[in-house]
């Protein structure tokens, strides 16, 4: 939608819509500058930090699953890291190894639902996945068999497909069997496949040339690309464990938002998720999906958000390469789950969601219950930087019309893969030329 | 009562959220009572219906709305299979991060060809949408009801 007249002019969008959210985006241009990026979120604060309050620790894995839709497993899996560091308790090697077949699933089902989906319509000037797919059925139907190939091993693992219901604090209610895992291997074959072919597919797209400065963080893990565990580190030297990321963040309340603004206490803003990982873990990745990479020209560090769509498929053929691996050195844990004897203190679970870095911290009293929770998702963390992102990606491209201009915002904004559902949601798109 | 048609009932929604929770609470309900269906839910994004319905004779897909209607009112929208738009016109925000529409997934589903033969949004009228769980007395009421408007259509096609 367009309105205005001499040289002030609004564009705004609506549409990015959902049921249970209200936001929008405001970005007002005066004189050729952008003076003013805005990420406005009306939808009121969730209340699961004080839902958690006087719950049971063992709660946490199913009540905080519930916060999203798209990365339960991520909420599962940090709940559960924060319990046993408050308890002072590690898992089993094998089920850690599970957790990270499970983790991969969801990755997966992510990764591909974006990709596909959400974000490579932008590219080709479809309106969405359905104008997509009726100008190329071949990729969309390739995209939803990778997405399959996720959700059958949420199935296996998980116990199902939505919202898993087989984790629990310690590690699982039930371990799958030899045969059951052994028989995710094949489509997990092809997801690869397909992976591998969407790193090319993605990287023939036509790019904005725009470069971003960000103080990239992740989780990282010697020898492993990180999922479901690791420290927390930065490009600018920070190097520490959950407990020790979730003193140095700092949540700002913004009178426009209900969102928390995430910062690093003394720093400013940051960025977690996909070019945060792979810039601080690239040498991590398997060979096959460096060569991808490598092939796709991206680089051991990657300042374009916009191909931030290529760094995710690079990390589509790490998660069924890693999954395919895990598949193969299947071995049942002796008990599904370790015991979590309840012990008053703190703890902190970071874990990887598809999106970037999402931490929990509680503080737990010696029967077990949970006297606070702290939750921080990635697009808390991210939204400081996905305003600053608009501004430069604005400021460079105010010779586009308005529609351009408003379709490249939106773009930029997904770039980010934005998880509103987890801190909020998010709704139009408003520019303001004057 | 041939029993080979496939049937979905898929409860939309968050119990987290009050009402919003009666997608699902409608789904075990429907469960229970007819043989050979199986509640799926709650689904917190419709593009977790593609894969799930594929194959489908008929796809009952049950949410809590808002329409101004009185709280616990039950309505039936068929989405119609070939412009994939209900009676209420077109819910789906194409353009959002996850905010595809019940009806954009199912012109999806079709556009790659595994959408269900039929598909049918039943919506009831809720009333507190605030943090919390459990349903409201008049929403809590209209689950049987609306249960049994599945339960029939489902009956239809046996």
């Amino acid at each position: 939608m367009t309105h205005g007249s001499g040289a002030r002019r609004t564009v705004s969008v609506e549409g990015i819509s959902r049921v249970e959210g209200e936001g929008s985006l405001l970005v007002e241009v005066r004189d050729g500058v952008v003076e003013e990026v805005a990420l406005t979120i009306f939808e009121p604060p969730r209340y699961f930090e004080a839902m958690l309050r006087g719950r049971r620790a063992s709660e946490a894995p199913d009540i905080t699953a519930r916060i999203c839709g798209i990365c339960p497993v991520a909420y599962q899996m940090s709940a559960c890291g924060a319990v046993e560091d408050a308890c002072g308790v590690t898992v089993d090697r094998r089920i850690g190894e599970l957790r990270r077949l499970l983790y991969c699933g969801e990755w997966i089902q992510s990764h591909a639902l974006h990709v596909y989906l959400l974000h490579a319509p932008d590219f080709l000037g479809c309106q969405d996945a359905v104008e997509l797919a009726t100008l190329d059925r071949a990729a969309v139907e390739r995209g939803l068999a990778i997405k399959k190939t996720g959700n059958r091993i949420m199935e296996v693992v998980g116990g199902r497909a939505i919202h898993p219901v087989n984790v629990r604090v310690g590690g699982f209610y039930r371990a799958p069997s030899r045969d059951e895992v052994a028989a995710l291997a094949e489509p997990l074959r092809r997801a690869l496949d397909s992976a591998l072919a969407t790193v090319e597919w993605v990287a023939g797209f036509e790019f904005p040339d725009v470069e971003g400065e960000y103080r990239f963080v992740s989780l990282r893990s010697p020898g492993r690309y990180p999922i479901e565990s690791g420290r927390v580190v930065s490009s600018d030297g920070i190097d520490t464990t959950a407990s020790g990321f979730a003193d140095l963040s700092v949540e700002e309340h913004v009178a426009r938002s209900t969102a928390l603004h995430a910062r690093i206490e003394g720093r400013l803003d940051y960025l977690t998720g996909p070019l945060a990982r792979y810039a601080l873990n690239a040498n991590e990745l398997p060979e096959v999906a460096r060569q991808a990479a490598a092939a796709a020209r991206l680089g051991p560090v990657c300042l374009n958000p916009f191909k931030s769509i290529i760094v995710r498929a690079v990390e589509l053929v790490f998660a069924c390469h890693e999954a395919l691996r895990l598949v193969e050195a299947y071995e049942p844990p002796d008990l599904p789950a370790v015991a979590v004897p309840a012990r008053a203190g703190s703890g902190a679970g970071a874990t990887e969601a598809p999106r970037g870095l999402l931490f929990h911290r509680y503080e737990l009293d010696g029967d077990g219950l949970i006297t606070s929770a702290r939750i921080v998702p990635p697009t808390s963390q991210n939204q400081i930087i996905i305003e600053s992102d608009l501004r430069r990606v604005v400021q460079g491209a105010l010779d586009l019309s308005d529609e351009e201009l408003t379709w490249r915002c939106e773009q930029a904004v997904r770039n980010f893969d934005p998880c509103i559902s987890c801190a909020t949601h998010f709704l139009d798109v408003t520019v303001v030329r004057s | 009562m041939a029993s080979d048609q496939r049937v979905v009932v898929v409860g939309m929604g968050s119990e987290y959220r009050r009402d919003d929770g009666v997608g699902l609470a409608v789904a075990d309900r429907v469960a229970q009572a007819v043989d050979g269906v199986s509640a799926v839910g709650p689904l917190s994004d419709p593009l977790d219906l593609l894969g799930l319905w594929d194959g489908a004779d008929l796809a009952v897909v049950v949410d809590a709305v808002q329409s101004g209607a009185a709280p616990g009112t039950v309505q039936l929208i068929e989405l119609d299979i070939t412009s994939g738009r209900g009676a209420a016109g077109d819910p789906s925000g194409t353009t959002s991060t996850h905010g595809i529409g019940v009806a954009g997934v199912f012109r999806l589903a079709r556009a790659v060809g595994s959408a269900p033969k039929r598909v049918v949004v039943v919506g009831i009228e809720g009333q507190d949408f605030s943090q919390g769980t459990g349903l409201s007395p008049a929403v809590d009421r209209a689950v049987e009801h609306a249960a049994r408007h599945v339960a029939e259509l489902i009956g239809e096609g046996r």
